[in-house]
């Protein structure tokens, strides 16, 4: 079914395609057409359409009206807005034409739901032209004879449509070409008016909606005319204040009468001075200028318009200099001194000075200046004169009053002359209230005037720098001031303002003042340091800030400083101080602190500064030091009160006394011994292979009064020790290594190595050597362990180092293996030092071996065979010299067993140290 | 003469007077320009001596004083209208002879003709103040010239250019007289004025 409907729709299309074809007579022809035909219309307006079919398509296709879709760029249009006019004819109506676009198209709908173009049209919607407003028009003067009419309006709204502007003008009697603008729509310009008549002048606009006429305007071109300014203009000198300009208009008399325009202004100026205009309202080719400045040069310049006012100024002409001659100088110059009284009291260096003439006041070049002085305080001094071209003089002169006189004089003449009276002191009334105030860009200087009449003030000023003197600038103000503008005054400067008032008869002194003219903040902030920090306190001190860096006046410090964590503090100093207490400071605390210096305009501070309050006050140390050395002393001294009181006590237990050998009942056999002992030589104490020489010591009964229990107890407990420890020595003298009296007795060894040549000696004991006893040198054999040093230096005498050695070492020996662990390492190296005796020393070695076996308690004799052979082997790694001595020691066993039936210690050894 | 009662009717007079007065003064320089530019570019002498131009009354007229206003105005109308057509003429020749090679002699020549054409507009406007309707131009203007050769026509030109000249300076006369306030219709005489 469906495809049956689209080959009816195929079969009809080409129906109408060859209906067009044959109704266009070979070309494509519609089946209708729009009416009306591409239409221009006005915005807003409504519009209605038409489309008709053509019969011959109704024929071929069945096509009518009622079919018909109207379609606007594409979108078709409402059916609300058709119309079937009849079976050929549909309308179609817009009620504003603001919603059309192109292309408005008529289409049909044929059968088989098939939309087909018939017909379109373009539509082209817009605005009628507004009728032009505010038309204008003026006469340009082009050249002499040449003038052009610029007629200018406004042209309305926008139209959208292409829109035509023509300018129309006639005379009442004559038209004229209309005059179309190019390329714009709101000017023309007609190239030549005539003048004289009056012209109608109007302005017709007009597009495809319509036309519009502005209002016309009736003019005689003549009144709105702008002439060419006048040319040729020249200046030329007449008077000192006269200059006469000449010109020629390029608009004749018949044409146009003229009046003008003069102005004119010196050279360098800005503002432009002008001749009245009455005195120009005519017609004229020249005029003078008079009042002019002498010997000034002027700029000039014209321009004209219609005399009865009526149009246009022209523009100025081009601008004509010229000068005026000269004139003598119309005053004298305003002159000042500077006094220095300071290279003796009696006379004046005189620096007179005086500003150069303005050129107003010049009128001509200054040739120069000629100045009398003359002594008022002595009639018949004569007038000094004095002729200079610069603008000071300095005289020396006899301190006084003088009156100076200076004119300047030029090519014309001299000026009128300038008189300055110089007082001997400035004894006058000095203004009061003197203050300076900077009002717009000026310095203003205000004073109160005396009460007398002054005939003029003097004001000068300098800039106070610390990098450059005081160049001082000085003015002069008329009497009845009081007050006036500073110039030349820089910003952020300080500067000094003096003002002396001058009497008819003298000089006011002086008063002064500082003053800036604007003020900033400082350029830099002052540098703060401390002086000196406490405990709780800071002194900070600063320099003042040099006047160069103030930029204005330094109203106060501020300091402001804090702790690392701490809240800034602030503190305002008077601008004159340059030392600061900062007080309730936190001790040992590091602070940060800067300074800044403020102006009126603000601030700047300087580089930080840091510092860290001291641990301790002023004292604090003193207070703690003194007492506690103090309670030391006192200490100490109560000490040694206590020593000194308890000596007896401490004596015993730390030195603990030492029996007396004198005083043992051995002394009673002393003289026998003694002789005996008296020996020199080793040959003598020790005849070979006899052990003979042993001693037997009786205890009296008297004597053992002299030990009492207490004088016995430490040697009972050497007694003890040294039967816990076999194999020590009797320790006698005391160790080298160890200094404790005990311990003296287990390292004794080394002490009896120290006098392994004094065994003998050993049992030596000097009697009555102590305790202011009658020392009597006996012998003896004893368990003391005290050194005798005497005894020991006398046997060293005797037997000399290299014999000692050796026997030293046997000591060692025997010892080292008792108590190895005990045994002090210095004292194992130096036994290894000495063990380098020279092979020769071997043999007394060896004798001193034996003939020590022969004295040494023989109670070591028993350990000595275990001893030595732990101690071989060091002994053998030392050095070869120590292999031997081993194979000596072992020689000895059968000697040893033979002396204990007459050795008396071995009972000691036995049952312990007695008394006897 | 009606208007002359009425205060805006004087107005008018003599705002017409003075515009025409400058309008012929004007006319005056323009034309003693274009004489020096038209003796030159047309090769004439300029002390050549010219015939009356004919058909344009003479401005040099006995018993000028006695004038009443309308007959000075009357006689300016007639020789104003010749003017402009003997100036047209001369626009005309001056084109077949130099083309628009000289544009500027042409400009000129159109410039003084308007200005002729505006001054006769002048008159016409003071004749009907004077409650008198300007005759009509049927009448005026100069007779039919015969042909001409171009010498002649150079110093017929010569001529229409001095007569205009002269006749600014009589037109410029004629309306100072006209401009004075008498109440008179221009019978009694006026001051003699240079213009």
């Amino acid at each position: 079914m469906f495809s049956e409907w689209n080959w009816v729709a195929y079969g009809f299309y080409l129906l109408l395609n060859i209906c067009s074809l044959e109704a266009s007579g070979g070309l494509v022809q519609s089946c209708g057409h729009i009416i009306p035909e591409s239409p221009v219309l006005a915005l807003g307006s409504n519009f209605t359409a038409l489309c008709i079919l053509n019969e011959s398509c109704l024929d071929f296709g069945n096509i009518y009206a009622n079919q018909i879709i109207w379609k606007i760029k594409n979108k078709v249009v409402p059916k609300e807005q058709y119309r079937e006019i009849n079976r050929t004819v549909s309308s179609v109506t817009f009620n504003d034409t603001s919603s059309l676009a192109t292309p408005l198209t008529c289409n049909i709908l044929a059968d088989g739901q098939i939309e087909q173009n018939i017909y379109g049209i373009t539509v082209t919607v817009g605005l009628p032209p507004e009728k032009p407003k505010n038309l204008s028009c003026i006469v340009h003067q082009v050249s002499k004879l040449i003038y052009r009419m610029v007629c200018t309006w406004n042209p309305g709204r926008h139209t959208f449509l292409d829109t035509q502007f023509r300018l129309k003008y006639r005379w009442p009697q004559e038209n004229f070409p209309d005059c179309i603008p190019k390329d714009v729509n709101n000017s023309c310009t007609i190239p030549d008016v005539h003048f004289f008549v009056n012209l109608e002048i109007w302005v017709e606009a007009a597009n495809a909606l319509g036309k519009a006429e502005s209002d016309p305007l009736v003019l005689d071109p003549i009144d709105i005319v702008k002439p060419l300014p006048p040319h040729n203009l020249s200046v030329s000198s007449v008077l000192p204040t006269v200059l006469k300009l000449s010109w020629v208009n390029l608009i004749t008399n018949p044409v146009m009468k003229l009046k003008f325009n003069i102005r004119y202004k010196i050279i360098g100026d800005t503002n432009w001075m002008e001749v009245p205009s009455e005195d120009t309202a005519s017609p004229r080719t020249s005029f003078s200028v008079q009042g002019l400045q002498p010997y000034t040069e002027y700029a000039f310049s014209i321009r004209c318009m219609k005399e009865d006012g009526v149009g246009y100024w022209s523009d100025w002409s081009e601008n004509k200099t010229g000068i005026t001659t000269e004139d003598k100088p119309s005053k004298g110059p305003s002159v000042w001194r500077i006094i220095d009284a300071s290279h003796s009291p009696d006379s004046w260096t005189l620096h007179l000075m005086w500003k150069a003439l303005k050129p107003s006041e010049a009128n001509g070049v200054i040739l120069q200046y000629e100045l009398t002085v003359r002594d008022k305080s002595t009639l018949s001094s004569p007038v000094e004169k004095y002729n200079v071209t610069s603008n000071n003089l300095t005289l020396q002169l006899p301190n006084g009053t003088y009156e100076v006189t200076v004119v300047a004089r030029n090519r014309i003449g001299a000026s009128p002359p300038s008189v300055l009276l110089i007082p001997a002191s400035n004894s006058k009334a000095p203004v009061t209230n003197l203050k300076a105030l900077p009002k717009y860009d000026k310095l203003w200087v205000g004073w109160t005037a005396p009460n007398s009449y002054v005939l003029k003030y003097v004001i000068e000023w300098c800039l106070v720098s610390s990098r450059s003197d005081c160049i001082i600038e000085w003015q002069i103000a008329l009497g009845d001031v009081q007050g006036m503008d500073l110039k030349g005054i820089k910003p952020f400067k300080c500067y000094l303002i003096t003002v002396y008032p001058l009497y008819a008869d003298g000089q006011g002194s002086g008063q002064s003042v500082k003053a800036y003219l604007k003020q900033d903040r400082p350029s830099k902030g002052p540098t703060v340091q401390t002086k000196k920090v406490g405990k709780a306190e800071a002194v900070l001190t600063w320099n003042h800030l040099t006047v160069d860096e103030q930029n204005g006046f330094i109203r106060n410090y501020t300091i402001l400083y804090k702790t690392i964590d701490g809240n800034e503090t602030v503190v305002t100093v008077d601008p004159s101080k340059t030392e600061y207490t900062l007080s309730s400071l936190t001790s040992d605390t590091l602070y940060t602190v800067r300074m800044m210096a403020s102006t009126d305009n603000g601030s700047r501070s300087g580089p930080d500064f840091t510092f860290t309050t001291q641990k301790f006050g002023k004292g604090e140390i003193e207070a703690i030091v003194v007492p506690v050395c103090l309670a030391f002393l006192l200490t100490v001294l109560l000490g040694v009160l206590f020593c000194f009181n308890k000596r007896d006590l401490i004596k015993k237990h730390i030195w603990p006394i030492v029996p007396d050998p004198s005083k043992s009942n051995i002394a009673q056999w002393s003289p026998q011994v003694s002789a005996k002992h008296n020996i020199s030589s080793k040959d003598q104490m020790y005849p070979e292979g006899s052990f003979t020489d042993v001693s037997v010591v009786e205890i009296e009964a008297d004597d053992k009064k002299t030990f009492s229990e207490q004088d016995l107890k430490p040697f009972d407990l050497l007694k003890k020790e040294k039967s816990t420890s076999e194999g020590h020595s009797s320790g006698i003298g005391g160790s080298s290594c160890m200094s404790s009296p005990r311990q003296s007795v287990s390292d004794s060894d080394e002490g009896e190595t120290q006098n392994t040549s004094s065994t003998v000696q050993y049992s030596t004991v000097v009697l009555n050597g102590y305790r202011d006893q009658t020392p009597v040198q006996v012998f003896s054999r004893s368990e003391s362990t005290q050194p005798l040093l005497d005894s020991e230096e006398r046997s060293e005498d005797h037997t000399g180092g290299g014999d000692s050695t050796p026997q030293r070492q046997q000591y060692f020996r025997q010892n080292g293996g008792q108590d190895e662990t005990s045994a002090d390492r210095p004292c194992f190296e130096r036994t290894k030092q000495i063990t380098h005796a020279n092979e020769g020393d071997l043999v007394g070695f060896v004798q001193l071996q034996i003939s020590g076996q022969s004295s040494q308690p023989l109670g070591f004799g028993m350990e000595k065979s275990t001893q030595e052979a732990g101690l071989s082997n060091v002994f053998q790694t030392s050095t070869e010299g120590q292999t031997v001595r081993p194979e000596t020691v072992e020689e000895n066993p059968l000697s040893v067993h033979e002396m204990p039936k007459s050795y008396l210690p071995q009972t000691v050894r036995q049952g312990g140290y007695m008394p006897q | 003469m009606a208007g002359a009662d009425s205060p805006s009717a004087a107005l008018r007079r003599r705002d017409l007077c003075t515009r025409g007065i400058r309008l012929v003064g004007k006319m005056r320089s323009d034309v003693i320009d274009l004489l020096d530019t038209y003796v030159e570019r047309q090769g004439l002498d300029a002390s050549a001596s010219v015939a009356a131009v004919e058909g344009v009354p003479p401005a040099a007229v006995e018993r000028w004083d006695e004038q009443t206003g309308t007959q000075r105005l009357l006689e300016n109308l007639a020789a104003y209208r010749a003017f402009r057509v003997l100036l047209a003429q001369m626009l005309e020749e001056q084109r077949e002879q130099l083309g628009e090679a000289d544009a500027a002699l042409g400009r000129a020549l159109a410039s003084v003709l308007l200005q002729v054409s505006a001054f006769a507009y002048h008159l016409e406007e003071l004749l009907q103040l004077e409650s008198r309707s300007p005759p009509s131009e049927e009448g005026d203007g100069p007779p039919p010239q015969p042909h001409l050769s171009l010498f002649e026509q150079k110093l017929r030109g010569l001529g229409v250019l001095r007569e205009l000249a002269q006749w600014a300076v009589r037109s410029a006369r004629d309306l100072r007289q006209l401009a004075k306030p008498s109440p008179g219709t221009g019978s009694a005489p006026g001051l003699a004025e240079s213009p």
